[in-house]
């Protein structure tokens, strides 16, 4: 090859590339003009741009011009969703949010992209009088606690979905080795009272482990926590609202020495406190027990998710924790230019059937075919728009599958109705004062967290320890202060 | 070009030694090798099989199904690898240039301000503005958000293969040889391009290679930047799957999530399918820097 | 007005030189100095209020809080500790297996034979943390890992490998080099392919053995490179692999004290209150320390051999 003709071609490149970067790096104006003058508010259809958890699906565009169609009719808006996979969404939207990028709804929850923390640093808008002026649907189709329990600091900063409200503990049981056994949960309620099973278990079922835990397990105390996996909670019936470490109560104290002794007897996997989840043995099946949150009609969808009969008893009462309203919410950017648009959108999802089955299972003949007028059935191009459901707002308007009870959304309304208020529902700490203290006995508290939680070390002598690890971090620090607000909040309550 | 293979041979090591590094180079590099061989069987055990007995090297069950799951994205899995294919082409080659310049400006004794931009290269390696900034001056500023661009150009420089390039080139070009071009009248770019580049080819291949894996393994600037699937790069999709396996099974124990999603999601074996669908085309392609790092050159045949 | 005649002067003799820079340059200002000035978000309480830019300018002062968290407890001295000692212990170890390595494969007698090591030694380049942490896992769980299985055969009692902190370093260290030393390997072969062979020709004439030419002639060529190597990595001292602290220790609370780094401390630290200024403060605070080291022991280089020196 002749070295000039080289020459020529990497001399050329060069000059190439550099003009590439001089020219990204001058064209900011333009792109900064268009965005600002692309969508102007003439009173015209106003196009909402909607950020939305799970895996992205082939047609959504296709779904969104259908949903679009349906809502410039009815409210005088178009839809743009985008969808973020899973694992994706949290940090994603902490970029798009924090660079002010503009978007209008955006889904958040206790679990992803953590509504009360972000509501409190301003990334979305207060709702409260777009709820009175457009949301009335909302507020008539929900149950009161929603709004109430996902209040910050006194606002409210989305639109929870209408799902299952309280959350139960259970206990769950593989069917078979409870047949096999001849065993029944009659009278299992209490961590204690499930002992003489495991016992039976794990004589008669060598290769069966009888408790299954990992890591994320934590047994129930009736406890209210004020940030979730962080040993600070108050007591379900305390009238003083007094803040304690779950470390010093007589409950957890003596739930932690059970699991130990659990442990010991080898009850609970040996590496419980690094396992990362049960999926293993869920899909083997060969595991008795384990703890799980319960709603109506559990046991069914357990079942078929693991191809055998599974059977739960509570624990716990049915309460309505802040953690379980937030489960599912869409929120409205501050940086929105639609606000009002925005909560019409909201409200015709969360209250118009039509809307929110096309939304969630995509276009009538395309997607699904409609059976009768409360069940539908998924067609084939449906691989190609499968929504997680619970995510999209109402979950109570959805056309039930073939196979579900027809009765399932009564079901669920009875159930709502019979949750209690916990604690601290309505209350959420602001743990921005302290946020270094928090930093600090996060890392401490990790430390023992998974080991003392699945039974893995002697309470005895590590729940000593731990205490002083945490009071060394600054947790007294953390605790006076979120007394101070539940006092604060309290009052302001009249509880 | 054979003569030059011989010219080795005359310092060659005894048989004892030679036995003695062939042992330690092939031990450690069968390590190396081991996992992947493993992971390649994993992709091919049956998922129950898998949760069963846990990893082993010969599986009671074969099975497919971890290629169908991811197969079932279709032509989406052939197009992200024409993306990642080109984006790690056209990278690797603005990467060596913009490198190589840079690199070999601040090699030469003669340039008066080599120091001032050594400096200016090295200091972008400990101090960054971190994740939003960056992610603004990309998409406001630069405008790339849902281009092909912003999976090129925020990887194309990078301050360490600067300082190893400028370390080949002060290295390995003798300064006569620049001499012996300007003598010939050359300009400076007349030398680097003829004389300079042929010598630094084995360090050139280094860089080249390190750029290319960087391109390859790259899924961050499109999780940032893209949202458009036309253009979402091989390790990006997979990646995607796996960040979300494993945000979906850390959060089982949340009833909002656990009841619904679990089932649809792909397992353990589709995992160890993706990585071996990541890595084995660029594992093919490793042959090809290689010759130059095992080969090498001499001066002297270059300079005939 | 001289002064700038001069300085003109200077830039015309330098134009191709500066030419060259011309376009790696700017990809640094763009790339790297403009989101430079978002650091400023370690001083302050960082909410969000419109665009990045405005939210910066509302957001409050906060000094030096930011800070804190990472000098607040016994914690800050274990997580120095660790961060430090481990990055030592690998780039010491580290350049003197990578070298030796480099010499390995360069000298042995079938080229052949010697390429398809080093492809096998990059393979784990490819395989990410976590991928690599079920690996470790393989080897190192209680009831079906090898290493345990062969104990059991041989009649010993099988351990508990995620709960003992004191095999924990070694660990780290053999899986940190069994991954890096394959990449960091190719830079030093290639830096040996580059030493011109009349060197060691003249070696030979003069009667040197394999052994006076590696101390001779490979080494020496090779230590600039190794001092570059050592100084770059010094700057990072601060920073830790994430992934090999978090995924392939598998998280297990009990070897913290052994395995808590300045990242994972951070990582856990923020997790609940989500502050992008504390991890901002962090990042300033790694960048800053490695930047003073780095600048200290180039100051000394420069002493010895000024043109082993960064800058």
């Amino acid at each position: 090859m002749s070295s000039t003709r080289k020459k020529l071609t990497f001399g050329l490149t060069s000059i190439l590339a550099a003009s590439l970067v001089l020219g990204a790096c001058g064209n900011n104006k333009a792109s900064d003009n268009s965005a600002a003058s692309g969508n102007g508010d003439k009173g015209e259809t106003v196009e909402l741009s909607w950020y939305t958890i799970g895996t992205p699906q082939k047609d959504v565009d296709k779904v969104m011009e259908e949903v679009s169609k349906y809502t410039k009719e009815k409210i005088g808006a178009t839809v743009k969703m985008t969808m973020i996979d899973w694992g994706d969404y949290n940090q994603k939207m902490q970029v798009l949010t924090a660079s002010g990028a503009s978007m209008d709804i955006m889904f958040t929850a206790s679990w992803a992209f953590d509504y009360v923390q972000n509501a409190r640093k301003g990334a979305f808008a207060p709702i409260d009088e777009l709820l009175d002026q457009y949301g009335k649907g909302i507020k008539e189709t929900l149950d009161p606690a929603f709004l109430e329990g996902s209040k910050v600091d006194g606002k409210n900063y989305g639109v929870p979905a209408n799902k299952e409200l309280p959350a139960q503990e259970v206990w769950r049981f593989n069917k078979n080795i409870l047949d096999e056994n001849n065993l029944s949960f009659e009278g299992v309620r209490t961590l204690e009272s499930l002992e003489p099973l495991l016992k039976t278990v794990k004589e008669n079922n060598p290769d069966v482990i009888p408790f299954q835990v990992d890591k994320n397990f934590m047994p129930y105390v009736p406890y209210d926590y004020l940030i979730e996996k962080f040993p600070l909670a108050v007591k379900l019936d305390d009238t003083e609202y007094k803040v304690v470490n779950v470390f010093e109560t007589p409950e957890m104290k003596q739930a932690l020495a059970t699991m130990h002794k659990y442990y010991k007897a080898g009850y609970v996997p040996t590496e419980a406190a690094t396992l990362e989840s049960s999926s293993d043995v869920q899909a083997t099946g060969l595991w008795f027990a384990d703890k799980a949150t319960t709603q109506p009609f559990a046991d069914n969808v357990w079942s078929t998710s693991y191809g055998y009969p599974i059977i739960s008893t509570p624990q716990s009462d049915a309460l309505v924790y802040n953690l379980s309203v937030m489960g599912s919410m869409q929120a409205i950017s501050a940086n929105s230019k639609h606000k009002e648009k925005a909560m019409e959108f909201l409200n015709l999802l969360n209250t118009d059937p039509v809307l929110r089955n096309m939304v969630d299972s995509g276009i009538e003949g395309t997607h699904y075919k409609k059976v009768d007028d409360t069940h539908m059935e998924n067609l084939p191009e449906s691989k190609n728009y499968d929504m997680p459901t619970f995510s999209l707002g109402n979950v109570m308007l959805t056309y039930l599958n073939p196979g579900d009870p027809d009765n399932k959304w009564e079901e669920f309304k009875s159930y709502n109705d019979a949750g209690q208020p916990a604690i601290l529902l309505g209350f959420n700490f602001d743990p921005s004062k302290v946020s270094t203290e928090i930093a600090a006995v996060q890392n401490a508290k990790e430390a023992f967290w998974a080991p003392l939680m699945t039974g893995t070390v002697d309470p005895e002598s590590y729940v000593p320890k731990a205490i002083e690890k945490l009071q060394a971090a600054g947790l007294d620090k953390i605790m006076a202060e979120a007394q101070s607000q539940l006092d604060a909040w309290k009052a302001a309550n009249n509880k | 070009m054979a003569s030059l293979a011989k010219s080795r041979d005359f310092h060659r090591l005894s048989p004892v030694w030679n036995v003695t590094f062939n042992l330690i180079a092939g031990l450690f590099s069968l390590a190396c090798v081991f996992p992947f061989l493993f992971v390649m069987i994993l992709s091919f055990t049956d998922e129950k099989t898998l949760a069963r007995n846990g990893y082993s090297l010969f599986p009671e069950k074969w099975s497919l199904a971890a290629y169908e799951y991811i197969f079932k994205a279709g032509d989406q899995l052939l197009r992200s690898y024409g993306v990642t294919i080109f984006v790690t082409v056209v990278g690797t080659a603005l990467s060596l240039i913009f490198i190589s310049l840079f690199a070999y400006a601040i090699s030469r004794k003669s340039f008066k301000y080599r120091t001032y931009f050594a400096f200016f290269a090295f200091f972008t390696m400990l101090f960054n503005g971190g994740l939003v900034p960056t992610y603004i001056v990309t998409t406001k500023l630069l405008g790339l958000q849902n281009s092909i661009w912003a999976l090129i150009l925020p990887l194309t420089v990078n301050a360490f293969y600067i300082m190893i390039m400028r370390t080949f080139f002060s290295t390995m070009i003798p300064d006569a040889i620049i001499e012996s071009g300007k003598i010939d009248g050359a300009g400076e770019f007349g030398i680097f391009f003829r004389l300079v580049i042929p010598l630094a080819l084995p360090g050139l291949a280094t860089i080249a290679l390190f750029s290319t894996l960087g391109y390859w393994n790259d899924w961050f600037n499109a999780l940032l930047y893209i949202e458009d699937p036309s253009i979402v790069p091989l390790q990006s999709m997979l990646m995607r799957i796996e960040n979300s396996m494993q945000f979906i099974l850390q959060n089982t124990n949340n009833p909002s999530l656990g009841m619904g999603v679990l089932q649809s999601m792909p397992q353990d074996t589709s995992r160890m399918a993706m990585v071996v669908l990541a890595t084995g085309p660029i594992v093919l392609a490793y042959p090809f820097f290689q010759r130059y790092f095992i080969q090498g050159l001499t001066v002297g045949a270059v300079k005939e | 007005m001289k002064a700038l005649g001069r300085h003109l002067k200077d830039i015309n003799r330098n134009k191709a030189m500066l030419l060259m820079v011309l376009p790696a340059s700017l990809w640094f200002i763009c790339f790297s100095y403009l989101p430079m000035l978002g650091t400023i978000i370690s001083f302050k309480e960082y909410r969000f209020s419109g665009s990045f830019l405005s939210s910066i300018i509302n957001s409050k002062w906060v000094g030096f809080d930011n800070f804190k968290f990472l000098f607040r407890t016994d914690d800050a001295y274990i997580i120095t500790r660790n961060t430090i000692l481990y990055n030592a212990v690998f780039i010491f170890i580290g350049l003197v297996l990578a070298v030796a390595m480099a010499i390995v494969l360069s000298e042995i007698a079938n080229k052949r034979l010697a390429k398809w090591y080093q492809t096998g030694m990059f393979m784990p380049y490819f395989l990410s943390w976590v991928i690599v942490g079920y690996f470790v896992y393989s080897f190192l769980s209680y009831d079906r890992g090898m290493i345990n299985k062969i104990a059991v055969t041989l009649g010993a009692d099988p351990t508990q490998w995620y709960s003992e902190p004191k095999y924990w370093p070694l660990i780290i260290v053999l899986v940190f080099l069994w991954k890096s030393l394959g990449y960091n390997s190719v830079i030093y072969l290639a830096a040996i392919m580059g030493i011109d062979k009349s060197l060691y020709e003249a070696a030979m004439i003069d009667g040197a053995n394999k052994w006076q030419q590696i101390r001779n002639i490979t080494l020496p060529m090779l230590t600039p490179l190794m001092t570059i190597l050592t100084l770059l990595a010094i700057g990072r001292i601060f920073y830790a692999d994430f992934g090999l602290f978090y995924q392939v220790t598998r998280d297990s609370g009990t070897l913290y004290s052994v395995t808590n780094v300045i990242d994972t401390y951070v990582y856990r630290g923020l997790k609940t209150t989500g502050e992008i200024g504390m991890s901002t403060a962090a990042g300033l605070y790694q960048s800053f320390v490695g930047f003073v080291l780095v600048i200290t022991s180039n100051y000394i280089v420069r002493r010895f051999n000024k043109d082993n020196a960064l800058f």
